[in-house]
């Protein structure tokens, strides 16, 4: 597996975009709209590597906090001129309002992929980049408000340590989001999105990557994926509650959701 | 005196790391629940006399896996809803005073994400709140009555004091209430609020002593409804010291209730007066 995203890395988002019609950045604006993180969130995105949901989280969160501004602004009509400039300053240097986003991926190319994207959008603040296995998080217990997995948990071998590696290092009353493909129960949808996946996209993998094998492994994978029940059951095991799931495109991306309460 | 302490045995890789363990909010004695096939509400008490403590928390899904003693989800949300209900004057009805609800609690923020984002299950957690300790009110003041301690009230006093009672509990969120009222019109939420509506409505009349069962039921329900509805709008727009406008908006409305009884039945002798003299009318024509 490790092998696999070395070579993919650096295509790893033109791919995505071919593949998925460029349809992946609705899946995954869903997600964060889904979150609705405040500001002052922590926010851990695991296998995250070129950082989209990163950066989705910061731009989100940096809306989120200007309306909070403003509202204050509003009920601030009676202020002299002194306290309105005093509370300007402040507010500047905390644009994000605390928040923050730990990007770790057990991969080093993509997390240097990731890096100079965010140099290259400028994102500089709120942002930390770990290098790190799912199912061993080199991170303390009651961490993290959020843990997101997107298109990252059917890499992990074993998913069961993984999932209890995210119970641990969230805090109470946290939130477990997990974005992947999933099991498409209509029967026409299916025969049309096996054709897709087996005939189009290692083609496509081969010719804008030069990677036919990847390609065919992650459709592959795509397929041996326990669909939506049965990840919410070993979401259940790890001991989330409130667990759920949102089928997106009638199953081809499910939202598995947990709360560790 | 035994205290027992209880693992969740159903559950081995975890134990719930929020929910509380009901015997902890309890001063008395927990429950001493014998053995986890039990999922049945008597288990053997090595205290037989006591009655068992506290509210019996409901058996939720997770494959009726949760130990007698935990609270289940419901009841942690409830307790979220209601820490967030003190955020309510500075953040509105809204997930962001759900998430510092939460954060009182010791929770993070992301607990939040439980709830829809539009605020609307803090806004009826609220009303049915509040319905309920109308309720007790009004059981409290029959209570006295029953007992000699205090006089029947007419029932337009009744209904007033009923009535003002409900809407005083709005005054600490009467900012955000129009907010809320919006929110409780939309598509999804109207039958809950609709329901809630009618079942304060049906207790106010119960206590009043309503014991009909003919078509009177219904409009007197009708006409309560609209008095409180009406009134609740009135006081949105209320900036009389006190509400004095609103609780004399409410007094004229309660007595015209009051008099559309008489008014109908005038109507009704106007009418037959009416038509016997066109039916003497016509006969005089035809003769």
């Amino acid at each position: 597996v490790y092998q696999v995203f070395e070579s993919v890395a650096k295509k790893y988002d033109i791919m995505n975009d071919s593949m998925t019609l460029g349809i992946h950045r609705v899946w995954k604006d869903i997600l964060m709209h889904k979150m609705n993180p405040s500001p002052g969130t922590l926010l851990l995105d695991v296998a995250g590597g070129t950082g989209d949901i990163a950066f989705r989280f910061i731009n989100y969160v940096r809306s989120v906090r200007e309306r909070q501004l403003q509202q204050k602004l509003k009920h601030h009509q009676n202020l002299s001129w002194q306290e309105i400039s005093e509370s300007y300053q402040e507010d500047k240097f905390k644009s994000l309002g605390d928040s923050q986003v730990v990007v770790c991926d057990i991969n080093k190319e993509m997390l240097k992929v990731g890096k100079q994207k965010a140099q290259h959008l400028g994102y500089s603040e709120g942002l930390s980049w770990v290098l790190g296995n799912a199912e061993e998080l080199p991170f303390d217990d009651d961490k993290f408000d959020v843990y997101t997995i997107a298109f990252g948990i059917r890499n992990v071998t074993r998913i069961d340590l993984a999932l209890q590696e995210a119970y641990r290092v969230l805090k109470p009353g946290g939130r477990f989001l997990c974005l992947e493909f999933s099991h498409v129960s209509n029967p026409l949808l299916s025969r049309l999105y096996d054709i897709y996946s087996f005939q189009v996209i290692p083609v496509l993998g081969e010719v804008i990557a030069g990677d036919w094998k990847s390609y065919q492994y992650l459709v592959e994978s795509i397929r041996r994926f326990p669909p939506q029940e049965e990840l919410k059951a070993m979401i259940e095991d790890a001991g989330f509650l409130k667990v759920d799931y949102q089928n997106l495109n009638l199953g081809i991306v499910a939202i598995h959701s947990g709360f560790k309460l | 005196v035994v205290r027992c302490q209880l693992s969740s045995p159903q559950r081995p890789l975890q134990a719930s790391a929020v929910l509380r363990r009901v015997s902890d909010e309890q001063k008395k004695e927990p429950l001493a629940s014998s053995s986890q096939q039990q999922f049945d509400s008597h288990p053997t008490d090595p205290q037989p006399e006591q009655e068992p403590q506290g509210p019996r928390p409901s058996y939720t899904g997770q494959g009726g896996q949760e130990s007698e003693d935990y609270e289940s989800e419901e009841q942690l949300q409830h307790r979220i809803l209601t820490a967030a209900l003190e955020f309510v004057p500075e953040h509105g009805w809204t997930a962001e005073a759900i998430a510092e609800g939460a954060k009182t609690l010791g929770l993070s923020v992301a607990a939040a994400g439980m709830f829809h984002s539009d605020g609307s299950e803090l806004i009826l957690h609220f009303v049915s709140q509040c319905n309920t300790k109308l309720s007790e009110l009004l059981e409290q003041e029959q209570k006295l009555v029953q007992l000699g301690e205090a006089e029947k009230k007419p029932t337009d006093q009744f209904l007033r004091d009923a009535v003002e009672a409900r809407l005083r509990m709005l005054i600490p969120y009467i900012e955000k209430w129009p907010q809320a009222l919006s929110i409780l019109l939309l598509p999804h939420n109207i039958p809950s609020s609709l329901n809630l509506l009618t079942s304060m409505i049906d207790d106010i009349w119960h206590y009043a002593g309503d014991q009909s069962t003919d078509f009177n039921w219904y409009t007197r329900r009708a006409v309560l409804t609209g008095i409180y509805n009406t009134t609740e709008l009135v006081m949105m727009q209320d900036s009389s010291p006190d509400f004095e406008d609103t609780w004399r908006f409410l007094e004229n409305r309660v007595a015209d209730a009051m008099n559309m009884g008489d008014t109908a039945n005038q109507v009704q002798s106007t009418g037959e007066a009416l038509v016997q003299g066109l039916m003497g009318a016509a006969v005089t024509v035809s003769n």
